[in-house]
C-alpha cells in the first residue's frame, strides 16, 4: 500500500476513512480508507457487487454509510453535499433519462439543475466528438448512445472532480478511446478523476493508482505501473532432469500453476522472488521465463483470493 | 432558491398534459353539466318522480336526497361535487406517489440529486409543482363550471363558484400528500398507489352511506370524505375543516420531507429502509 499520509490536506480530492454500509445483514462496505490527491487519475477496480458502486454513491451523500468519514475536495459531502456537488462530475453505472426528451433537452435540464454552468459551444464539441445527434429523442437512441449522453453531462460544466462508475460501459471501442483520450484532456486540465471499472485495459492505460475492492474491503492500493509489472509474476521453469520441486510451494508468494510433469513447471509469484530464486540455485533450472501479468491477469488473482 | 425554481419549474412542465388532460376534462363536464340544470328545471315535477323512485343508498351515494337535486346546490352536488373527488382523486394518488419515487425506481433520481440542488429545495421543488399542477386542474374546472352559468339559471357567481372548489382542491391534497408520504415509506410506488387509492374509495363509500348505519357515522369521522364540504360550502364555509384538512396534509407532506431528507436513495430494484 502507498502511504500518503504525508499529502497535505488541501492536496487531497478525495478522504474516505473507514466508511463501512450495511443493508441489513449484507456488509456492503468493511471500512474502506482511500486517499486519492488533487488532479490524479485514480482508478477503483472490482468485480459486481464488490462496493463500487456503493462506494461512490457514499461520496456523492445518496447513501449515507454507517461509520467512517469522507471529505471530497475539503468539504464533508453529508454536511454540505451542494458544496460538493457543485464541483463535481458524476456519471452512475446506469444512465437513465425521460425518454420522451431529445438529448440536448436531457443535457439542458441538467445544465439547468446545476445552475447553468456549462458552456453550449463546449457541449456542442462534445457531442461532435461523440458522433452524437442531440435532436434525436432518448428513446430511439441505443445503449451507447445513451452513454455519450451521461459523459457530456459529466463533464460539460468542466468540474474539479469526476466520479465516474463505469464510464465507457456500452461504448463501441473507437468510443471508448474517445472518451479515454476526453478524460486525459480534463486531467491535463487540472481534474481529478475517480473511476471504477471492471474493463483492466482501460484502468491500466488510464489510472495512475488504482484501488481494488474485493466483498467491501480493498485488498489492493498500489501505483498502477508497480501493481502491473512489480507485484505478480507468471514463471515458466524447465529442468534438465525430473526434480523434486515440492519444497518452491512452500515459499511465501509463491503458487504452483501447472505441472505437466517433472521438468516443467509453471509459477505465480507475488511480491519479492529473492526466496525463490535462492531455492532454485539447488535445482538443475535448464531455462526460465519471466512474464508480467497483465492488470487484468493482476486482478483475477485478487478476485480469486 | 435558484434550484428550488428550477425544479418546480420542470416538475410543473413533467406534469403539464396531466394538467390539460384533467383540468379540460373537468371544464368540459363543466360545460355539460350546467346548462342541463335550466332544461331540467323545466322538467322539475317529471324529475322528482324519476329522483323518489331511487333507492336512498343510491341518492345517498351522490350526497343528495329526494328533493335536493331540484335546487341549484343540489344539482351540482349530485351531478358534480360528489364525484369530483374521486374522479380527480384518480390525478391525485398517481401524481402524489410518483412525484419523487417514479425517478428512483426508473433510475432516473440517482444522477438528479446529484446536481447541486440539494434534497431540500428538489423536495420543496417538487411538491410546490404538484400543488401548482392541482391548483391548476381546479381553476381549469372552475372556469368551464362558469363560463355557461349564466345561462343556466344555477344563479351562482363566479366568485361563489371558487368556493366549492376550494374545498375540493383541499381534499384532493389530503390524497395528493397521503400517496406522496406513502411512497417515501412503503417500498413501493405501487404500494403507495394502491394504499391510498384503496383509502380514497373507502373514504368516499363509508362516508356516503354513513348515515344508513350509525356504526359507519363513528369511522367516518375519521376519514377525509367526511369534511368534504362540497356544495354546502356555497351556504356556509366550515373553515375550521377547510384549516385541519390542510393541518393534516401539510403534516404528511412534512414526514415526507423527514423521510426524503434522511432516507438513502435507492437504485433502480434496491429496496432499502435504511435511514440514517
Amino acid at each position: 500500500m502507498i502511504n500518503t499520509d504525508h499529502i497535505p490536506q488541501t492536496e487531497i480530492a478525495i478522504q474516505v476513512q473507514g466508511i463501512s454500509k450495511s443493508y441489513g445483514k449484507i456488509k456492503a462496505l468493511k471500512g474502506i480508507d482511500l486517499q486519492v490527491k488533487r488532479g490524479e487519475i485514480f482508478g477503483f477496480l472490482g468485480p459486481n457487487g464488490a462496493g463500487k458502486t456503493t462506494t461512490i454513491r457514499c461520496m456523492l451523500d445518496m447513501i449515507r454509510p454507517d461509520g467512517g468519514k469522507i471529505m471530497l475536495l475539503g468539504v464533508n459531502p453529508q454536511i454540505d453535499p451542494v458544496a460538493v456537488q457543485t464541483k463535481t462530475g458524476y456519471l452512475p453505472g446506469e444512465m437513465q433519462y425521460y425518454d420522451n426528451m431529445t438529448s440536448e433537452a436531457q443535457l439542458h435540464f441538467f445544465n439547468d439543475m446545476r445552475g447553468v454552468r456549462a458552456k453550449w459551444s463546449y457541449v456542442r464539441e462534445l457531442s461532435e466528438r461523440f458522433a452524437l445527434d442531440l435532436h434525436q429523442p432518448i428513446k430511439n437512441l441505443s445503449k451507447g448512445n445513451k452513454q455519450k449522453i451521461g459523459v457530456i453531462q459529466a463533464l460539460m460544466h468542466q468540474p474539479e472532480l469526476l466520479l465516474l462508475d463505469e464510464p465507457t460501459i456500452g461504448l463501441d471501442p473507437l468510443m471508448q478511446q474517445e472518451v479515454m483520450s476526453l478524460l486525459r484532456e480534463a486531467n491535463e486540465a487540472g481534474t481529478t478523476i475517480f473511476f471504477s471499472s471492471h474493463i483492466m485495459s482501460e484502468v491500466e492505460s488510464l489510472a495512475e493508482r488504482v484501488a481494488i475492492i474485493r466483498s467491501g474491503e480493498i485488498v489492493e492500493l498500489t501505483n498502477t505501473e508497480q501493481l502491473t509489472h512489480t507485484t505478480v509474476n507468471r514463471i515458466s521453469i524447465r529442468f534438465k532432469r525430473p526434480s523434486d520441486y515440492s519444497g518452491l510451494a512452500k515459499l511465501p508468494g509463491v503458487e504452483i500453476l501447472s505441472h505437466a510433469d517433472q521438468t516443467n513447471l509453471t509459477l505465480q509469484v507475488t511480491g519479492d522472488m529473492e526466496l525463490l530464486i535462492r531455492s532454485l540455485g539447488n535445482l538443475p533450472v535448464y531455462d526460465l521465463k519471466t512474464e508480467h501479468l497483465s492488470l487484468e491477469e493482476v486482478f483475477l488473482t485478487y478476485y480469486k483470493k | 432558491m435558484n434550484s428550488l425554481w428550477t425544479t418546480f419549474r420542470y416538475t410543473y412542465r413533467h406534469l403539464l398534459w396531466q394538467v390539460i388532460g384533467w383540468g379540460f376534462g373537468l371544464a368540459l363536464y363543466g360545460l355539460m353539466i350546467v346548462p342541463m340544470y335550466k332544461s331540467m328545471s323545466a322538467e322539475a315535477d317529471r324529475f322528482q318522480q324519476l329522483i323518489a323512485s331511487y333507492p336512498p343508498e343510491v341518492l345517498a351515494f351522490f350526497g343528495a336526497d329526494a328533493t335536493s337535486p331540484l335546487t341549484p346546490a343540489g344539482f351540482l352536488g349530485m351531478y358534480a361535487f360528489s364525484m369530483l373527488p374521486i374522479i380527480v382523486g384518480i390525478f391525485a394518488v398517481i401524481a402524489g406517489s410518483g412525484l419523487i419515487v417514479s425517478d428512483e425506481e426508473h433510475g432516473r433520481l440517482d444522477l438528479i440529486i446529484a446536481h447541486p440542488i440539494g434534497r431540500r429545495a428538489f423536495f420543496w421543488g417538487r411538491t410546490l409543482g404538484l400543488i401548482g399542477a392541482t391548483l391548476s386542474i381546479m381553476v381549469l374546472g372552475w372556469l368551464g363550471f362558469n363560463l355557461l352559468m349564466v345561462r343556466s339559471g344555477l344563479g351562482f357567481t363566479w366568485g361563489q363558484m371558487a368556493i366549492p372548489f376550494l374545498t375540493l382542491l383541499v381534499q384532493v391534497l389530503v390524497f395528493t400528500s397521503l400517496a406522496l408520504m406513502l411512497s417515501l415509506l412503503l417500498p413501493s410506488r405501487n404500494l403507495a398507489a394502491m394504499v391510498s387509492g384503496a383509502l380514497l374509495v373507502i373514504s368516499y363509500v363509508v362516508s356516503s352511506i354513513s348515515f344508513m348505519d350509525s356504526r359507519l357515522e363513528m369511522i367516518s369521522k375519521a376519514l377525509p370524505y367526511h369534511y368534504y364540504q362540497s356544495v354546502m360550502s356555497l351556504e356556509q364555509l366550515n373553515p375550521i375543516w377547510i384549516s385541519a384538512l390542510l393541518g393534516i396534509s401539510a403534516a404528511m407532506i412534512m414526514i415526507s420531507f423527514a423521510c426524503f431528507t434522511h432516507r438513502d436513495i435507492r437504485l433502480s430494484g434496491e429496496g432499502s429502509w435504511r435511514r440514517r
